[in-house]
């Protein structure tokens, strides 16, 4: 039964909200050890199939739904030796919001119908919201208040452009279900200027949710305040499942023949969110923040290649899932940092080399892999983009991609080197450990592998996602 | 006349007192009446109505929660609140009416020229009143400097969204069990906001907005 995938992670975060802590923590690896299991038996073997027609294991839903569970898994490791060295506040709270922000998360990746997609993508916010509240820091509470209400506000547009969509249907006079699968097939019969409205609002909608610019305000606040493995997995996962919303509609308008369009819609969206992106990034002083920016920047570069189509969607997948295991990668760093130092400021942070020697080499690995440059994934997925933009003839789009990615390069390399090597101000206050630093090298060496060798049913996956638009 | 130009007519009537509320109180009252007449709309235009039927028992529910359920945690906020007890309008409350007035001229506009055919009950007001609803609803989210007005903007967004889909959607699409789902965000998301609103008021003794200018770049 498919429908597990969501509802295990929902009663083990009960278990884990009244449970002690000690427990709740064991609860979290050993719930990210079963659904990692769960999804790879939905996109290898396709043996879970959905006992209610809400639900369906969609090729882009299980790609979603592995990149999610894995980094969860990981994520999980690094957050049971991040626990034992701080003092969080009511833990047992996080740990069972963290399961049911896992449970929400996988119930977007696997729903197949509109409103069902909409309701799990608004839970996302609502289980996450106590996540990044929980420090108390006047700071943690400014994001999670702009989080809660741009974000539900933002969602709340989204399910106005669903509804266009149903009234799509009926100018069209459409019997199926409210549901993509059966939408993609009967696209053709609806009504196409109702559709594209539904388009904009749902691209308005989840692109809020997903950190395209100008929709993107609350996410440099929510990620740079939340403790960081939860910046990671807002980072890692829960953008790329707003995204999921996203690519879903469009799946439907390139069905009904409106490729182009939406397309472009997508294009610019995405060159804009890269270029408020590569400008923040240079003047940023907050290094969570530098990488909250980073993602906005890659949100950007997926919306891009999507809107391009071709070579350039295959590009974007591949994106995808580098992104998050990199982007992942980065904030659990950024997460060691701040512990040795305790500062989020890069002027202070220096000498990191000598002071933190294995958080370094993470650091550096996920600098480079953000960066684009071999053998990390993003190298080839950028390089499609930009050959499916030669291929399509858009070469405004290569051109202000390219210019855009060397600014990006600029902005990050400035702080990195900042950071590394100069001397700062800052003193160690305490010491790395090999816990909170070997989750980062998996998930490093997991973006090094994936680029080398792709196995062959995530590549069945990618290219099957890849041929619906 | 029918029953639900009645209904509908007093939705205006809410939407145009709100904006016109100088007491917290007395907006959070208006929230609540809004809020039992919003689950009536898809009822009354239904093509009969069946007093046993499951939509009947769902807009029992959606009544329960909006116009009870949530004004009553609106309220324990506004207990909580420090002793500023105004709204603190951006806009001000002559200025926010006439907004209101031509928000309703504006949706009216909008209405006829979207050439939709509907023949059910109400079809005259349903689309007028829904827009003016969204509308509205962004104007507190902007025009109020409190948080607890936020709130009261969301939730009027969600109202004028709801009846949106009460007049766009056809009942062959109506799923209780999602419609049921999008209830229950809203349910949480108040009572998330609540628990945020209680935060701010414990950390910064006030719940104006203008506490979120720490985090910028």
């Amino acid at each position: 039964m498919l429908e597990l995938v969501f509802i295990i992670p929902y009663l083990i975060g009960i278990v884990a909200f009244f449970s002690p802590v000690m427990i709740g923590r064991v609860l979290i690896v050993t719930t990210g050890i079963i659904e990692f299991a769960l999804a790879c038996m939905a996109a290898w073997s396709s043996r879970l199939p959905a006992a209610t027609f809400y639900f369906t294991a969609s090729p882009e839903g299980c790609l979603v739904l592995l990149v999610t569970t894995f980094l969860f898994l990981i994520i999980g490791l690094y957050t049971l030796f991040y626990l034992v060295e701080t003092d969080m506040p009511r833990e047992h709270i996080f740990n069972g919001c963290l399961l049911f922000f896992l449970g929400a998360m996988a119930m977007v990746a696997v729903s197949d119908h509109l409103v069902i997609l909409w309701v799990a993508i608004e839970a996302t916010t609502l289980t996450s919201a106590p996540l990044i509240l929980l420090y108390h820091s006047k700071g943690s509470l400014e994001a999670t208040w702009k989080y809660v209400l741009i974000c539900s506000v933002g969602i709340a547009l989204a399910l106005l452009g669903t509804f266009f969509i149903t009234l799509a249907m009926e100018i069209g006079s459409i019997k199926v279900p409210l549901t993509f699968s059966s939408l993609k097939e009967a696209a053709a019969g609806m009504d196409k200027l109702w559709l594209k409205a539904g388009f904009i609002f749902i691209m308005v909608g989840y692109g809020t949710k997903m950190g395209l610019a100008p929709m993107h305000t609350w996410l440099p606040d929510a990620h740079g305040e939340s403790p960081s493995p939860v910046s990671a997995l807002l980072s890692g996962a829960l953008l790329n499942c707003a995204f999921l919303g996203i690519f879903k509609s469009y799946t439907i308008l390139s069905a009904a023949g409106m490729h182009e369009w939406a397309g472009n819609l997508l294009v610019g969206f995405g060159l804009f969110s890269m270029l408020i992106a590569s400008v923040f990034m240079i003047i940023q002083e907050d290094y969570k923040r530098l990488f909250a920016y980073s993602s906005i920047e890659n949100m950007g570069i997926i919306a891009v290649g999507i809107g391009i189509g071709g070579l350039a969607g295959l590009g974007a997948m591949v994106h995808l899932v580098h992104h998050s295991l990199l982007k992942a990668a980065l904030f659990l760093s950024t997460g060691n940092i701040l512990f040795g130092y305790g500062t989020k400021e890069i002027r202070q942070v220096g000498g990191m080399a000598r002071l933190l020697p294995m958080t370094f080499i993470s650091f550096t690995c996920g600098f480079a892999g953000i960066s684009g440059f071999p053998p990390f994934g993003l190298f080839v997925s950028e390089l499609l983009i930009i050959f499916g933009a030669f291929q399509n003839h858009s070469f405004f789009t290569a051109a202000s991609f390219i210019f855009m990615l060397i600014l990006i390069f600029a902005g990050i390399s400035k702080h990195f080197i900042r950071m590394t090597f100069a001397k700062g101000e800052a003193k160690l206050i305490r010491k790395e450990r090999l816990g909170r630093v070997f989750p980062v090298f998996i998930l490093l060496a997991t973006s090094i592998l994936l680029s080398l060798w792709l196995p062959e049913p995530l590549r069945q996956t990618i290219l099957k996602t890849v041929s619906q638009i | 006349m029918e029953l639900v130009d009645i209904v509908l007519s007093l939705i205006f009537l809410s939407i145009l007192m709100s904006l016109g509320s100088s007491r917290l109180l007395q907006l959070i009252r208006v929230m609540s009446f809004q809020g039992v007449l919003v689950p009536l709309v898809p009822i009354l235009i239904a093509p009969q109505y069946q007093p046993m039927s499951l939509s009947t028992a769902f807009a029992s529910l959606m009544l329960l929660i909006k116009g009870v359920l949530i004004p009553l945690m609106l309220w324990v906020a506004w207990r909580k609140i420090a002793i500023r007890r105004e709204v603190e309008p951006l806009i001000g409350y002559n200025a926010s009416l006439i907004a209101g007035l031509a928000m309703i001229l504006f949706s009216v506009f909008i209405s006829s020229q979207l050439h939709l055919v509907m023949d059910r009950p109400g079809s005259s007001l349903l689309l007028p009143c829904a827009i003016t609803t969204i509308g509205a609803g962004f104007f507190l989210l902007m025009a109020r400097r409190k948080a607890i007005t936020q709130i009261i903007g969301y939730l009027m967004l969600e109202n004028g969204i709801y009846l949106t889909g009460a007049a766009l959607a056809g009942h062959a699409q109506t799923h209780y069990v999602v419609e049921f789902g999008i209830l229950l965000d809203l349910l949480v998301g108040v009572m998330i906001m609540g628990i945020i609103l209680h935060r701010i008021n414990t950390t910064y003794d006030d719940i104006d907005t203008a506490f979120l200018k720490e985090l910028k770049d």
